[in-house]
């Protein structure tokens, strides 16, 4: 097609001698955006609409049935020559105004033609929908005659009245949100717990129904009509949804942005009435509802409803205040531009921003709003491909077409074969591989530090624990429990008051033996033997209790320092023998002992370790540099201590059947590193902390296509 | 009669280009309806045919005439009895073909006719009888007395086939007519009246769209009626000035050059129309023009064709218009005016782009170097060439109608035609169209030899090695043919062979004075014909006595064309009907497809690569033109359609 601004067309005779105006039954609102004018046609049968700019809507209100298209169009010209609309661009706008069925003319319409552009607008809605699965609507009902019946109740609300008593609620909630912080972060931690999601969706869509007639109320209340009320399938969970496009035609912007926050005023307001009643009960059903509404009506809107990156309110709102309609649209053809422009140097190019200060606008919501898409459909998707596996797979694979192949083979074709770029190709492919070049050659190139950390804990090399050999009763702690002790000092003291009988039972019937023996002297040497034999066996006997007696008193292995959490309360009590009583730990040599899951073996193994480096939970501002690394041969399932298992809080995955928590789920290496004593960590036995490999630098874009993998594997067992 | 025929005046709502996914479904239904086992049934209707000929051949004159008209009752009602009496229809048809104007239709033309009759695009080798094979489908589609219209290449030609198949149509109950250029419009209602209309696509076309202006409110059938009820003496003198019957079946020769190569030509009703205003603006523009000297004021870029006004020329432009009438205070206005007078002074030349002949602007056809009395450029830029040559102002036309071949054909309810090369564009016919092509095959075996090609690095080398080939064959005594691509092509051909003392024909946009008696001598002992590709197109190269025997004509293509239809329709000259025959091409890497459509290395690679490689690349500098031009009118197609139904409130086109 010829370019619009021209002047004159080939094709104007068709409609040259025609006599034809706007339906009569169009309404013209005038509306200033920015500062400049324009002309919105609202036909008030379809509720569409139609915006024109002042140079078009002269040329457009000039048609009449007395005079032809020509005749207006010459009138326009000789009125505004500069900015009446050529022959091609009024072509356009006839041909546009005729689409939306807004143009009446004095001949038979064409019927035929008529359900031929209602057929094509439903197949559009129904290909829009379904391109738009993620967002699917379902309309259901018109809710425009219940608005009006409901208006004289909730009428009076909508003003001054409602603002103060919306202002006292929420600025009261909110006083109490900050009396009860503390509670409030607290409950936090269970919102998203299993138990509590039906209720959160019970609640999410009471509130959002709410936050739907908020809108459509505060239309109503300005003369928009709503005449749609239905589901919306966001991310496959339904929700309410009301079409308030009528507020577009408002004239006044507080009256349209107010409407805009229409849902979220409505459900601030809930929220605030959910905060009494959560801080007036006590734990409980009214008492988790309450805060699962307090909850999603605050933070749920705030986070998705105002925000502009997003299409919901926000958007809509931002997009009203800046001035800008079709913002997102409007962005992305302003980057667009700015890339044909400015980069490839196509030279007859216009900016779909009318000064600087749009142009900025658009082009700084064009980068954050993809930006922030990217992110949010990355995460939806991960969390889709977490729960679903098919699902995520087929969801996996038709983003990929939709969000890389796609625009990919749209750049390539628009890069070979835009007419556009006819004069600027060779320069407009250098500067695309170019880009290319240059925002991947840092990721595919530069070695950037390739690190993967591990959890582990701190153990003494020289640990002895501290075990009574015997049972009895701990009669005292002699030395005390943190102190220095020496190989063989005694820690502890226990009695036993049934050894000291044996052994005397042991001694009297030993001291019988003897005698007996000597009796044989004077005759009966036949009965000797068994004698020495029975005194033989009483002295094993008694070396033995006499053993016993001294374990009695429990010794240190070795040279430490002498540990035993809780040691006091055992005092006086019956300790059966082998009970674990604490540890005697040399403080002088540490080891780290990390635990290396399967999915980072590959590059313990595959590469060299030069060194690694520790930092300690609670002590992260220092870390310490460790060489000469052990890696235990041979996978293990138990974890040398509980804390690093899921169920202690650590981050290895261990079997829900193992109540210790020292199972793990999947097999795992140890990897041990002998720790300075001087340092400036303070060592402690059992600390936790991780262990940071740093293996040989590696480009980015490897090291993510690896983590990408291992996630696969991991997930989907590839 | 006229007029209660012109109630049912009507046209068929073409349909939407299919788009995206629906495209893909189309193209491979389109595949399925062309693929060559289509041509099956087609052939057993044939055998059924030619097995009812003894008994046709037995009856009398008055008995087949009878058998023809109760033929012709069962089609007229249509539906199933149409079809089964398809064959011994055909078998009495041909019959009567053999006793009213002597021609016996072959089996091969029977089959043709009945690719027609079902809608195919029948791809039939020149001299197989297109014109018999026309016939037979036309009395089919006669019978059912909606318009049938035949549409052929020129006025002569419409005039000798409709004279020449008459007794036909007429034995077998048909009525037939013929429409021409000069014809007024008693006799072109006539014409149109008639069952089987002979008629040119300009004419036709120019017929519907003064009809359709003539009806203005009354093309949709419903409103026809109530009118014709509500204001019945009005509406009918309306409805009786119409010539045309309405658009249904219609049956094209050389389908490729009309619904291809001219697809896009769109065809004017205009009627001038005084603009003094348009005229006072040129005149002022070109004043303007004369202030501003060229790189300091604008700047001409020649290979785009345009002009670009500096700051500098901007500011002169403003300050000379300070004075003048409101449609020079707008910028862009201005700029477009002064830009337009501006391109007529460096961008349209005499003697290139136009021609002034007798105090008149006339259009050269670059491509052809013909001169194109009847086109005009667009508004404005006529007048400012002409004000710039200094000669009187032609009114600016005012276009009433128009319409593209292509639009128009889309509006048969039935569409069948013939032609010698479909299979490159089978595509293209299928999907705007919906026309699947069907190949017929020839009567007797073509025994073309096909030399294997030439490639060169350099246009000289090519010309010396086609003189040298030229020569060879000269000497055996056979006539040679010789097609280039461009006029300058075939007179540079001419000087060589000149140079070398050899006696030639040649024929081009400029000397085209014998063209049809040149083309059809062509086939004489000893004759060297140059000739550009489009030449004499549809007269046959009849041999010379004896040399069939010597191995028929030689044709040498010197180049290849944008489509590989053009190729075809030159090396098809030889050995035509089972004649002996050969053809070769020579190209080079400096040929234009080949800079135009290859990457610069690929282009070096054409003179220097083997032959199979060299042929390869040509083929697929040949295969992007064709898709290139093919998306061209895809696009015009999809615009066309876009006004057609933005503009609905407007009738016309």
């Amino acid at each position: 097609m010829a370019r619009p601004n021209e002047t004159f067309s080939e094709s104007w005779h068709r409609v040259a001698s025609q006599r034809i105006a706007l339906s009569p039954g169009v309404r013209v609102r005038r509306q200033t955006f920015r500062g400049e004018r324009f002309y919105v046609l609202e036909d008030p049968l379809s509720n569409q609409f139609f915006r024109l700019r002042p140079a078009a809507y002269e040329f457009i209100a000039r048609l009449r049935r007395d005079r032809t298209v020509d005749e207006a169009w010459q009138e326009c010209l000789e009125r505004f020559p500069d900015e009446a609309p050529g022959q091609e661009a009024a072509l356009r706008l006839l041909g546009q105004l005729y689409q939306a069925n807004l143009l009446h003319y004095d001949r038979a319409t064409d019927t035929d033609a008529l359900f031929q552009r209602y057929k094509k607008r439903t197949q559009r809605e129904l290909k829009s929908r379904l391109t738009n699965i993620m967002f699917f609507r379902i309309p259901l009902v018109d809710p425009d005659r219940f608005l009006v019946w409901a208006m004289p109740i909730v009428g009076p609300f909508l003003g001054r009245l409602g603002a103060l008593i919306w202002l006292a609620v929420v600025g009261l909630g909110l006083k109490t949100v900050a009396e009860n912080w503390n509670a409030v972060l607290d409950q936090y931690q269970g919102v998203l717990a299993p138990g509590n999601l039906p209720f959160l969706y019970l609640a999410l869509i009471a509130l959002k129904t709410l936050h739907e007639l908020g809108h459509a109320f505060l239309c109503r209340r300005f003369g928009g009509e709503v005449h749609t009320l239905g589901v919306l399938f966001m991310i496959f969970t339904p929700v309410p949804y009301v079409d308030v496009t009528s507020s577009w035609g408002f004239r006044a912007r507080w009256q349209r942005v107010v409407v805009g926050l229409g849902g979220m005023i409505v459900e601030l307001f809930v929220a605030g009435i959910a905060v009494f009643v959560w801080a007036n009960t006590g734990p409980g059903t009214v008492h988790g509802v309450a805060y699962n509404v307090m909850f999603i009506a605050s933070v749920s809107t705030l986070l998705f409803n105002l925000n502009p990156l997003l299409r919901f309110d926000g958007y809509y709102i931002l997009s009203d205040l800046l001035g800008i309609p079709n913002l997102a649209q409007l962005a992305n053809r302003q980057l667009r531009h700015v890339f044909e422009h400015h980069l490839f140097g196509v030279k007859p190019a216009q900016s779909p921003a009318r000064t600087g200060t749009e142009a900025t606008w658009l082009f700084t919501y064009g980068i954050t709003s993809g930006a922030y898409r990217l992110f949010v459909f990355g995460g939806i998707l991960l969390a889709i491909a977490d729960r679903y596996l098919l699902l995520g797979i087929i969801m996996l694979a038709t983003c990929a077409v939709a969000w890389v192949a796609t625009p990919l083979v749209n750049l390539v074709r628009y890069l070979g074969a835009s007419p556009k770029l006819d004069r600027v190709r060779p320069r407009a492919i250098a500067v695309v591989v170019g880009l290319a070049v240059v925002v991947i050659a840092p990721f595919a190139i530069i070695p950037f530090p390739n690190t993967f950390t591990a959890i582990g804990i701190i153990q003494a090399v020289d640990r002895a624990r501290v075990v009574t050999e015997t049972a009895g009763l701990l009669e005292r702690v002699v030395t005390d429990v943190r102190q220095p002790v020496r190989k063989d000092d005694v820690l502890l003291e226990l009695t036993n008051p049934e050894l000291d009988h044996a052994l005397d039972a042991t001694r009297a019937a030993l001291a019988e033996v003897d005698a007996r023996l000597r009796q044989t002297l004077t005759g009966q040497i036949a009965n000797r033997q068994p004698l020495e034999a029975r005194r033989a066996v009483l002295a094993d006997q008694k070396a033995r209790l006499e053993q016993q007696i001294a374990d009695l008193r429990v010794p240190a292995r070795i040279d430490g320092v002498w540990s035993a959490p809780g040691i006091q309360e055992l005092v006086g009590r019956w300790l059966p023998r082998g009970s674990p009583l604490g540890l005697v730990l040399n403080p002088n040599r540490f080891e780290f002992v990390a635990v290396v899951q399967q999915a980072d073996a590959d590059r313990l193994f595959r590469t060299e370790l030069a060194s690694a480096q520790i930092r300690l939970h609670g002590q992260t501002a220092d870390s310490l540099n460790v060489e000469h690394l052990r890696i235990v041969p041979g996978d293990s399932r138990i974890l040398p201590t509980p804390i690093l298992g899921w169920l202690g809080g650590g981050d290895i995955p261990t079997e829900k059947e193992d109540r210790e928590g020292r199972r793990t789920s999947e097999p795992f290496f140890e990897v041990r590193a002998t720790l300075p004593a001087e340092g400036p960590l303070k060592l402690a036995d059992g600390q936790s902390g991780r262990m940071r490999f740093r293996l040989p630098p590696q480009p980015l874009l490897q090291q993510g296509w690896r983590r990408l993998r291992q996630l696969l594997q991991q997930r989907y067992q590839w | 009669m006229v007029t209660a025929a012109s109630t049912e005046w009507s046209w068929k709502k073409a349909e939407p280009l299919p788009e995206g996914l629906d495209l893909s479904v189309h193209n491979v239904l389109g595949r399925w309806r062309r693929r060559p086992g289509c041509r099956r049934p087609l052939e057993k209707t044939t055998e059924a045919a030619l097995a009812a000929a003894p008994e046709m051949e037995s009856l009398r004159d008055h008995d087949l005439q009878q058998r023809l008209l109760e033929y012709r009752g069962h089609f007229r009602r249509g539906g199933d009895a149409a079809t089964a009496f398809l064959a011994p229809a055909l078998a009495a048809i041909r019959e009567a073909a053999r006793r009213t104007v002597h021609l016996h239709p072959f089996p091969v033309q029977i089959v043709g006719a009945l690719a027609l009759h079902h809608g195919y695009l029948a791809e039939m080798a020149t001299g197989e009888g297109k014109t018999l094979t026309a016939g037979l489908a036309a009395v089919l589609a006669g019978w059912t007395q909606r318009p049938v219209h035949i549409v052929t290449a020129n006025d002569y030609l419409v005039e000798r086939d409709a004279t020449w198949l008459e007794p036909l149509y007429t034995f077998a109950g048909v009525r037939v007519g013929h429409v021409t250029g000069g014809m007024a419009p008693p006799d072109r209602r006539r014409g149109y009246a008639a069952d089987v209309t002979y008629v040119t696509a300009r004419e036709v076309l120019a017929d519907f769209l003064r009809d359709r202006l003539l009806l203005d409110t009354l093309a949709d059938p419903t409103q026809r009626r109530i009118r014709s009820l509500v204001q019945p003496v009005v509406t009918q003198r309306r409805l009786s000035q119409l010539v045309l019957r309405g658009l249904h079946t219609a049956i094209i020769d050389e389908a490729d050059s009309l619904l291809i190569d001219e697809a896009v030509t769109p065809l004017i009703i205009s009627r001038p129309v005084p603009n003094p205003r348009l005229r006072d603006a040129t005149l002022q523009a070109r004043h303007l023009a004369g202030l501003l000297a060229p790189d300091l004021h604008y700047r001409v870029n020649l290979r785009y064709r345009e002009i670009e006004l500096t700051p500098g020329g901007e500011a002169v432009v403003a300050e000379a218009c300070r004075d003048l009438p409101a449609v020079w205070k707008g910028r862009d206005r201005r700029h477009e005016l002064v830009r337009q007078a501006l391109s007529a002074r460096e961008l349209f030349l005499a003697g290139r782009q136009y021609i002034v002949d007798q105090g008149k602007i006339v259009i050269v056809d670059e491509g052809t170097g013909r001169p194109q009395p009847m086109r005009t450029w667009q508004q404005g830029l006529h007048q400012a060439i002409e004000a710039k040559e200094g000669v009187p102002f032609t009114d600016p036309s005012e276009t009433a109608a128009r319409m593209s071949f292509q639009r128009f054909f889309r509006l048969f309810h039935r569409l069948s035609g013939m032609t010698g090369t479909a299979l490159e564009a089978a595509t293209e016919f299928w999907q705007i169209y919906g026309l699947p092509v069907l190949r017929i095959p020839t009567h007797r075996p073509c025994i073309r030899t096909r030399l294997p090609d030439r490639f060169f690095p350099t246009a000289t080398a090519k010309w010396e090695a086609v003189v040298e080939g030229i020569r060879a064959v000269h000497a055996t005594g056979r006539p040679v043919l010789v097609g280039t691509r461009t006029v300058a092509a075939s007179e540079r051909l001419a000087r060589f062979l000149e140079a070398h003392g050899l006696e030639f024909r040649l024929l081009n946009a400029v000397h085209h004075a014998d063209e049809a008696t040149t083309i059809a001598m062509a086939g004489e002992n000893r004759r060297i014909t140059i000739a550009t590709n489009m030449a004499g197109r549809g007269t046959d190269i009849r041999l010379g006595k004896g040399v069939d025997a010597l191995g028929g004509l030689h044709v040498i293509a010197t180049e290849r064309h944008e489509s590989g239809r053009v190729d075809r329709q030159l090396m098809g000259r030889a050995a035509r009907q089972g004649d002996p025959g050969s053809a070769q091409l020579f190209a080079s890497a400096e040929d234009d497809i080949v800079r135009r459509y290859l990457p610069q290395p690929a282009q070096s690679m054409v003179g220097t690569a083997p032959a199979p490689v060299a042929g390869a690349l040509v083929a697929r500098a040949q295969a992007k033109a064709q898709s290139i031009a093919f998306r061209q009118r895809q696009q015009v197609l999809r615009s066309d359609t876009w006004l057609e139904e933005s503009l609905a409130f407007a009738p016309g086109s």
